[in-house]
């Protein structure tokens, strides 16, 4: 049985951006695309990055000269730009490295990580 | 072995006039020796050529087939030798497009004639007007059905790197013929050409020789890599000419390193650029840089993005700064000597080369 825990409101997350939280004696970041939240461990596996910094958004893909926006939305890390997919945590930039990835859900106005 | 760039000297300009179409002629006569082509800013301060070459009436060396092949061919014990045009692959810096067309088409002409039906054992380049792509293409088109012309030659020395848009019909036209294109450092800075190295012209030949003719061939590479071409063209290979080799892992490194932060960009690259570069280019050993004791650096460095498979001997024959293939040989790893010498060319060149034997 999974355990959820508290890591704040839905308003301080929206205000602020972003959570952050010890869970499991880590440190996890908590992003909100759309309707949706995602939680990740808040440590970049390349220099150490707060990853819950980073900006959420659609990566290109495309043939040469030709650019278009499938779909996948990723989790740009704030200080070299490596890219995460959110649903995974796999870098899409380099396929040795991945950020561990919890469930999150909303709940009565409050902000639930798996612990 | 296999030499892939012996560089065939224009010795009578008249010898070659007489392949340009009649209606320039007199232009192309009027230029004197030059034929019209730019100039560099300084004479060589030593000698553009080797001393102990044999020089034909006009004064100029490797100006003769027979002798070209006594001493380029039999003195090394090359089993083939490249012809690449020398000055003349400058003609792509002219300002005039139709003035490099017919010179193009003259020397492409004359390389047939004079040469490659004086030696079986001579192959050639095709120059073509890179200022014109279209242009190039069709003189690229042109010349490839005489298969004993195995790649296009483009010269370092350019308006913008080969990568850019306007340049695809050459890449086209060579992949279309099967060749692969060969980029050969010269001519930066010169004519219609960007200044060499990006911090304004170089004072004196050592830098530019220096800075100038590696990092026109850096921003050839790097250009065609994020520009997607080897995506848009996947049998199409690119061989380096003379722009050193001992820059090429920290360049790829660099490259790999910021495809991963920059990649949004240039979205069709899914592969690192290092591992894109391995499959599609090739690079010529001279000029092998002096590495003071420091050799194994060196090769292991370059194992580490892909040599001996992306290394092809070449002597550059008949300029002052060539190497000696036995002097090259004795450098290379024992183990790399077979593939340097002679197999990368035969697979990079496939059936053009003819039979050749091992």
């Amino acid at each position: 049985m999974k355990s959820w825990q508290d890591v704040g409101s839905v308003e301080d997350l929206e205000r602020a951006g972003r959570l952050v939280a010890r869970v499991g004696g880590r440190e996890v970041g908590v992003v909100r695309d759309g309707r949706r939240v995602y939680a990740v461990r808040n440590r970049c596996p390349h220099h150490g990055a707060p990853l819950a910094l980073g900006r959420i958004r659609v990566r290109e893909a495309g043939r040469p000269g030709e650019y278009s926006t499938p779909g996948t939305r990723v989790l740009r890390c704030p200080w070299h730009g490596w890219e995460f997919d959110l649903a995974t945590g796999a870098c899409l930039d380099d396929s040795a490295l991945r950020v561990a990835v919890y469930d999150a859900k909303v709940s009565d106005g409050r902000v639930l990580v798996a612990a | 072995m296999i030499d892939c760039d012996v560089h065939p000297q224009i010795g009578d300009p008249e010898e070659l006039l007489a392949y340009v179409e009649p209606g320039q002629r007199e232009w192309f006569r009027g230029q004197g020796a030059s034929l019209g082509l730019p100039g560099y800013p300084w004479t060589h301060p030593v000698s553009w050529y080797r001393l102990d070459l044999e020089r034909n009436g006009d004064g100029i060396p490797g100006s003769r087939a027979d002798v070209v092949a006594r001493e380029a061919l039999d003195a090394g014990g090359a089993d083939l030798g490249i012809l690449n045009a020398d000055d003349a692959v400058t003609l792509s810096l002219m300002a005039s497009p139709y003035r490099a067309a017919a010179l193009a088409r003259a020397h492409n002409d004359w390389i047939a004639e004079r040469w490659l039906d004086a030696d079986t054992r001579f192959r050639g380049a095709i120059v073509c007007p890179a200022q014109d792509p279209q242009a190039a293409a069709a003189e690229i088109r042109r010349v490839a059905e005489d298969d004993r012309f195995v790649h296009v030659l483009l010269v370092g020395g350019a308006e913008r790197p080969y990568g850019e848009p306007r340049y695809l019909p050459i890449f086209e036209a060579a992949a279309e013929a099967g060749l692969p294109v060969a980029i050969h450092s010269g001519g930066e800075g010169l004519g219609i050409a960007a200044p060499p190295g990006g911090a304004g012209a170089p004072t004196f030949y050592i830098e530019w020789h220096t800075v100038g003719s590696s990092a026109s061939i850096v921003a050839h590479l790097v250009s065609l890599l994020c520009h997607g071409t080897f995506e848009r063209f996947p049998d199409l290979r690119v061989l380096l000419m003379e722009g050193g080799i001992g820059w090429l892992p920290g360049i790829l490194w660099r490259l790999d390193t910021n495809w991963r932060a920059l990649r949004a960009e240039v979205p069709w690259l899914e592969r690192k650029p290092s591992e894109v570069a391995r499959d599609h280019v090739r690079f010529t050993t001279q000029p092998l840089e002096h590495t003071d004791g420091h050799d194994d650096v060196l090769f292991e460095m370059l194992a580490a993005v892909g040599a001996p498979d992306i290394l092809c001997f070449a002597s550059d024959y008949p300029h002052w700064d060539f190497d000696e293939p036995r002097w090259t040989l004795n450098r290379l790893p024992a183990e790399w000597r077979d593939a340097v010498l002679h197999d990368n060319a035969v697979a990079l060149y496939g059936d053009r080369l003819g039979l050749v034997a091992a």
